[in-house]
């Protein structure tokens, strides 16, 4: 497998800051996984995803070392432009997520693909199929600028996929969204890792995450604690240090091998507790 | 709306008709012909269905200004035929003439004006500009300012109710909402800065400066009138130049 993103001791200071936002970070993505990025508040998440979005050190200026590498070629040697092909960036704010120049859904989705220059035939085409993927089809008519949080999330969202990225950097895609709705986001996500796509994600529906991630990479303070599978770091008694939240399961099992019930491994979705718990075969209604 | 043959029109063809009237209000003599084009806009504007709206915009934007500079002129111009004094105010045929003049020429052509911005979609006029070479970064200044404005003033609003919240006084005496003004209009405006910064990331995020030709899901087409219309101005415009200065 090759390594699709690539970060060898990274570091960075926003520019009238004291302090590095990110500390000496290396890690390397492979092609096709999905990896989420936890950590608390201000540990450094976002910065993360600009970084690999090549925001930092195109956009933001500041103090960047180490090395970016985005596909076998290094950041700086990409133009700004040319990473918005290859890199598809869903940021946290869905307010501001809105070209401010469509006036209905249809053509705000569309957007992306017009700069790309890609046909118009062909641009009608993919619109239609992404509407439908995130099930915003009813909103095609309405204008962005009048949609609800939710909705806008998924506009959002639905305009970066539209412009078929090998790489997506998501940042918290669904802090406005319902439970179902949260669901049909990962489901949507997972499709793209179908396809191939190499997912980024910034998240803390812990839950999810053990659920659909492939990796985990821990930042806390500005540093790259933990990284590896997902399983692997939950695992680690390490992970408890850094106050991150457990998926439920886990928590749950933890306090039972905490009063003594011992489990045969640690589960970290829901439908493995009972697995965990009846490691001698016996089934539970007998 | 689309079965209208005057706003099926390509933009351009509007605006050079629009700039056809400008110049033939200029090049002809005299205030009656300039009077005599605005029912022809009126026409026009009942023709494409927007009578009212342009009535009323020329009502309120035009006639004050226009009562206006008829008075000044009719009482100020340097002249002497005197018609009627009164004190120090007199009123002389040549103001009289320079103010029909005048006014009717900034009727004709402000009229001229706001009918096209009445007949012609904004954004279609931008596309045209940009078919025309305008470069997509100007177009998108133009159009993004149209739709912030209106984002702007419900922010103003928002803002506003959480500065009643923290008890700014909103509502009174003229003296009061002026005073109100500064922690709304503060805090719209330093976010209206802040926000630009997420906007240029949002456009890049959707491959703004890709280096390519971008594409349009908005398309304009001409038909032969667009094509023919243009040269029929401008010939006329032509012969009118040659009849005012050499006959």
């Amino acid at each position: 497998m090759t390594a699709m993103i690539d970060l060898k001791n990274v570091s960075y200071r926003y520019p009238v800051s004291d302090d590095s936002v990110l500390k000496n970070i290396s890690f390397s993505i492979e092609k096709g996984k999905f990896t989420a990025i936890i950590g608390n508040n201000g540990s450094g998440k976002t910065t993360l995803c600009n970084t690999i979005r090549g925001f930092v050190p195109h956009f933001y200026k500041g103090d960047l070392d180490g090395e970016v590498i985005i596909d076998n070629t290094k950041i700086t040697d990409y133009q700004l432009g040319q990473l918005g092909e290859k890199v598809g960036y869903v940021f946290q704010n869905p307010f501001i997520q809105v070209s401010g120049v469509k006036d209905n859904v249809f053509e705000e989705v569309a957007y992306g693909l017009e700069n790309l220059g890609v046909p118009v035939e062909e641009i009608k085409v993919r619109v239609e199929e992404v509407l439908k993927l995130v099930k915003i089809e009813y909103l095609r008519d309405k204008n962005p600028f009048e949609l609800s949080g939710g909705q806008r999330q998924r506009v959002a969202l639905a305009s970066i996929i539209v412009m078929d990225p090998e790489i997506l950097v998501i940042d918290e895609p669904t802090s406005q969204l319902d439970p179902i709705g949260t669901q049909q986001i990962f489901e949507i996500i997972r499709l793209m890792k179908e396809r191939g796509k190499t997912i980024v994600l910034v998240e803390h529906k812990m839950d999810l995450i053990a659920e659909y991630a492939d990796d985990l990479l821990v930042m806390h303070k500005g540093e790259l604690v933990m990284q590896g599978p997902v399983r692997d770091v939950l695992a680690d008694p390490a992970f408890e240090k850094y106050q991150i939240q457990y998926p439920h399961v886990t928590e749950i099992a933890l306090q039972l091998q905490k009063s003594g019930i011992p489990l045969s491994f640690l589960p970290i979705r829901d439908e493995e507790l009972a697995e965990a718990l009846n490691r001698t075969g016996v089934a539970v209604h007998d | 709306m689309k079965q209208n043959i005057l706003l099926q029109l390509h933009p351009m063809t509007k605006f050079y008709f629009t700039l056809f009237l400008f110049a033939i209000v200029l090049i002809l003599p005299g205030y009656l012909f300039s009077f005599a084009l605005f029912p022809v806009l009126l026409l026009i504007a009942l023709f494409a269905g927007v009578l009212k709206e342009f009535l009323n915009i020329v009502l309120k934007a035009l006639l004050s200004v226009l009562v206006i500079i008829f008075i000044m002129q009719m009482l100020f111009y340097p002249g002497e035929n005197v018609l009627w004094g009164w004190g120090i105010f007199e009123i002389k045929q040549e103001g009289l003439l320079y103010g029909l003049l005048l006014t009717s020429r900034i009727l004709a052509i402000g009229s001229a004006f706001i009918l096209f911005f009445r007949i012609t979609e904004v954004r279609d006029f931008v596309k045209s500009l940009e078919d025309i070479g305008l470069p997509p970064m100007g177009a998108y200044v133009v159009l993004s300012t149209l739709q912030i404005i209106p984002e702007m003033r419900r922010q103003a609003n928002t803002i506003m109710e959480a500065q009643k919240t923290r008890g700014v006084e909103t509502e009174g005496s003229v003296l009061v909402r002026a005073k109100a003004f500064i922690p709304t209009l503060t805090p719209l405006i330093l976010s209206s800065i802040a926000g630009t910064e997420e906007r240029a990331i949002t456009l890049e995020s959707r491959a703004f400066s890709a280096p390519v030709k971008k594409t349009s899901l908005h398309q304009l087409t001409k038909s032969n009138i667009d094509r023919a219309l243009p040269i029929i101005f401008a010939l006329i415009v032509i012969g009118l130049l040659v009849w005012r200065f050499f006959f």
